[in-house]
């Protein structure tokens, strides 16, 4: 079992992902525009609408990417998580639960009609992905009888879960996208609604939101790995670097989606989602337990 | 200082641009969106986004309330520059950037200093203009209570029967892939429409020449030479600039950029055999996207009766359907006219059969797909009401006045 | 020491958060002082040892209260600051019934026989904790889960005014159900 990283990891955590984000970022649009954009956004004067909470859309700004670091702290870089919490899962999958909050608070605080109903996009989203996603995360947890991440990760030497788990593996990837909602689950941020939830946000606001988005993409991509792809586990390269290859393999995948796909409207994504996909996750947990329970 | 302006001009080496289009600017917004392509300038959503405000196209009042909303929305830095000729793109966009970057007062704004507090204009219930403020009083039976001068919702029965709260809400005209000029007024519950209580254009100049996506026709039925491969041509550019804000709004970025180059290379005279295959894969590929189809079917669903009863012609009738049935013809329609495009057969002058329909008709086309509009957007959800709205791409060019004896001129 | 210390914070900032619910004048923001409230009791929860239990109630409370958010605010049209609402009702009966809730669990805690503590922490206090609380009940609490999950189920179909002799048609035989939006799957 593996240690946790030292305290300074905790501050390096951030420092760390911020330009992993931002590559993120430049290698979804094929340019380094984000890279100017984030300048752009630096000099932007801050604006406020008419009778908007403020409070609230600074909370939910300052909140999204708050999550997606906590969330990030209990990946493991090769084996050594910032963090290496008993119950790992579950703590990603809190701090994942508070991005709805933060998501939701940004596209209220405004007082403006398409980012409210943006911000409710997401909560709509979220009750469609998470009961699958809740599942798929609890397979790998199964699978392994651990919910620390690196013990499952551990147990993955042999056999990668995402290859005897396929349907949990892809509801993962799914739920990936949906949580970031990024990609084809961007409709909280859609283009028919301008922006959606960032439809007000001005300067650093904006930045945090879009950049928190980005940050919870990484997360979410990084977490695949441990969870379903064997970690840091691998020939030749060291962990640190195997974890590295394989997210950005999982980006690439997401990123190729993203170019195939449009927009995914929760209208019909919830009804696929609860009707095909959560039993689906049920079946996969049900395989798995009857492998693993002697 | 020397360290801030150097700073700023890293900033905005590629300023973010939000285009406010009115209606008979075609020529001149395809001139601009050309010219900000070959820039990489960023196109943005919102005016918060925004650093440049490019208004295209001659507003028909002097300030346009709208116009001026737009501009309190944006923040600083920002400038607002004004492009009315397709020839001025280039030039007008480079006196924007030189406005953006001086930082001192700023071009061709209405107001004076800034004011906060303010919400963008799509977005904001206060902007509604007296007729509609008229229009809700009348409907709701207290008068609307005001709160930091916005008016609060009021109540109605929903599509299930729950008396809930709805809130009057005007889209666009200054909304990304929006028909130019348009203002929808919706009456709204969740992200639900529960009714639309107005569909208007906003005043523009009127234009001498004739709508930009019907110019061959209309200049084929006022005797001038036309040939039918110069017809087909703008009724492919016509289809996939359809299209392009169909997948835009469908949220396919990678297929809507697609459509738009197409769109170009067809409106720059591309020899007809580097425009079909492009068009033949564009249609396979959105065409066959089976996540689109299961996206888009049973949305907006405009049978032939009706669409007949209602006087609407053209694709949005041939295909008999629903949003996806409408993007299919288009598809088709655009990849036939795209291996036409080289026919130097003349149209007949008597030729009616224009891009969104018959131009010889006592109205345009596009008055008949405005008019179906509020019909099929009643209940819709929010999204559902844009797709259904960009699949039927009414072209607000045709609803202007255009000034006699001048169709003939292009 | 330090836990001491950050168990009183907690509690601190809990009640500040619990006070809050009630001062502000907007449902959103009374929804997430509760939020905050409750997060601060995770962190106490967490302090006891209760790693599991306290990132459960994160979790948990998050969603319970971005989904109550939804269900309070669902279809209230006024965003943000635009509707000032006062969130107390009934106040003297609330504040009687408060008082005396107050008094009767503080007089618990101060006359209760607390046991003392004897010989160590066990490795998973939230594994004996549940043993301890219903290990031989599992079965019971099993079909109890069920059975709750069953009847919030049974509520909602009883609940929807539209059965499926509207959406088939009354011979049930309609190719398509006749729904207001088109589902994803067509069912």
């Amino acid at each position: 079992m593996a240690d946790s990283a030292p305290l300074w990891a905790a501050a390096a955590l951030p420092l760390l992902l911020a330009p992993a984000a931002l590559a993120v970022a430049c290698a979804d649009g094929r340019s380094v525009a984000p890279v100017r954009e984030v300048l752009r956004l630096l000099v932007q004067q801050p604006r406020r609408t008419r009778a908007a909470d403020a409070l609230a859309t600074r909370t939910g700004t300052v909140l999204l990417p708050l999550a997606a670091v906590l969330a990030a702290a209990v990946v493991p870089l090769g084996a050594t998580p910032v963090s290496d919490l008993g119950d790992g899962v579950v703590w990603f999958n809190a701090m994942e639960a508070l991005a709805w909050a933060a998501v939701w608070l940004t596209g209220w605080g405004p007082n403006s009609t398409l980012s409210l109903v943006g911000g409710y996009r997401f909560l709509a989203q979220g009750l469609a992905y998470e009961i699958p996603h809740m599942l798929a995360l609890t397979t790998a947890a199964l699978g392994a009888g651990s919910l620390r991440v690196t013990e499952i990760a551990d147990a993955q030497r042999g056999l990668w879960f995402a290859v005897w788990m396929p349907a949990a593996f892809a509801l993962y990837l799914l739920s990936a996208a949906a949580m970031s909602f990024w990609g084809p689950f961007g409709q909280p941020a859609g283009r028919d609604l301008a922006g959606g939830v960032a439809t007000e946000l001005t300067g650093v606001g904006r930045l945090l939101l879009l950049g928190g988005r980005r940050l919870l993409l990484l997360t979410s991509a990084a977490m695949a790995v441990p969870l379903f792809l064997g970690g840091g586990h691998g020939p030749l390269l060291p962990g640190w670097a195997w974890t590295l290859v394989k997210t950005g393999a999982v980006l690439a995948l997401l990123l190729w989606l993203r170019r195939r796909l449009p927009g995914v409207r929760m209208d019909r994504y919830t009804e696929l989602s609860w009707v095909v996909l959560t039993p689906l996750a049920v079946l996969q947990a049900l395989v798995v337990a009857v492998v693993v329970l002697p | 200082m020397e360290l801030r302006s150097a700073l700023l001009r890293a900033a905005l080496a590629r300023p973010a641009v939000l285009t406010a289009v009115l209606p008979g600017a075609t020529r001149a917004r395809l001139a601009v969106e050309r010219e900000l392509r070959a820039r990489r300038w960023p196109r943005v959503l919102s005016p918060a986004a925004a650093d440049l405000l490019v208004v295209v196209g001659r507003p028909g009042e002097d300030e346009p309330a709208w116009l001026e909303g737009t501009w309190q929305a944006l923040s600083e830095p920002r400038a607002l520059v004004r492009v009315e000729e397709a020839a001025d793109a280039g030039a007008v966009l480079d006196a924007g950037h030189a406005a953006l970057l001086r930082g001192g007062p700023r071009t061709g704004t209405a107001a004076g200093g800034p004011r906060p507090h303010h919400a963008s204009p799509v977005t904001d219930p206060g902007h509604l203009d007296h007729a509609h403020a008229d229009h809700m009083a009348a409907h709701s039976h207290d008068s609307p209570m005001l709160i930091s001068g916005l008016p609060l919702a009021d109540r109605a029965d929903d599509r299930d029967g729950l008396r809930l709260d709805r809130l009057h809400v005007p889209f666009g005209p200054v909304l990304p892939d929006w028909p130019a000029g348009l203002v929808v007024r919706l009456a709204l519950q969740g992200d639900v429409v529960q009714e639309v209580t107005g569909v208007e254009l906003v005043p523009a100049a009127p234009e001498p020449r004739p709508a930009f996506w019907d110019e061959p026709w209309r200049r084929a039925a006022a005797g001038a030479p036309v040939t039918r491969g110069e017809a087909a041509r703008r009724r492919c550019a016509a289809h996939l600039d359809s299209l392009g804000r169909l997948l835009a709004v469908a949220d396919w970025p990678d297929a809507a950029t697609r459509a738009r180059r197409l769109r170009d290379a067809a409106l720059a005279d591309a020899p007809a055999a580097e425009l079909a295959y492009p068009a033949r894969r564009l249609a396979r590929r959105v065409g066959r996207s089976r996540t689109l189809r299961w996206l888009t079917s049973g949305i907006g669903v405009l049978p032939r009766e009706r669409a007949l009863a209602a006087g609407v012609g053209g694709p949005a009738l041939e295909a008999d359907g629903d949003v996806w049935r409408r993007t299919v013809q288009w598809l088709a329609e655009a990849v036939r006219a795209a291996e036409a495009c080289e026919d130097p057969r003349p149209l007949p002058p008597g030729d009616p059969y224009g891009p969104r329909g018959e131009l010889t008709g006592e109205q345009p086309p596009s008055r008949a797909l405005l008019d179906v509009l509020p019909s099929l957007l009643h209940g819709a959800e929010l999204a559902a009401a844009r797709l259904t709205l960009a699949s039927l791409d009414p072209d607000p060019d045709e609803l202007l006045p255009v000034a006699a004896g001048e169709v003939a001129r292009g | 020491m330090l836990s001491a210390v950050l168990a009183w914070v907690l509690a601190l900032c809990a009640v500040t958060a619990g006070v809050l619910v009630f001062r502000f004048d907007s449902m959103a923001r009374a929804t997430f002082a509760l939020l905050a409230s409750l997060l601060c009791v995770a962190g106490e929860v967490l302090l006891l040892g209760l790693q599991y239990l306290g990132v459960v109630i994160v979790l948990m409370m998050t969603i319970e209260m971005a989904v109550m958010a939804v269900f309070m605010i669902m279809f209230m049209m006024n965003p943000a600051g635009l509707m000032p609402m006062a969130m107390l009702h009934n106040t003297r009966a609330a504040a009687a019934l408060c008082a005396a809730l107050f008094a009767l669990l503080a007089t618990g805690v101060l006359t209760a026989d607390w046991p003392r503590a004897t010989g160590r922490p066990p490795a998973d206090p939230t594994f004996e904790l549940g043993m301890s609380l219903m290990g031989p009940q599992i079965l019971t609490m099993m079909t109890l889960g069920t059975a709750l999950f069953a009847t919030i189920v049974a509520t909602v179909v009883l609940a929807t005014r539209r059965g499926r002799y509207d959406r088939w048609g009354d011979d049930l035989r309609a190719a398509r159900p006749d729904d207001p939006a088109r589902g994803g799957v067509g069912r």
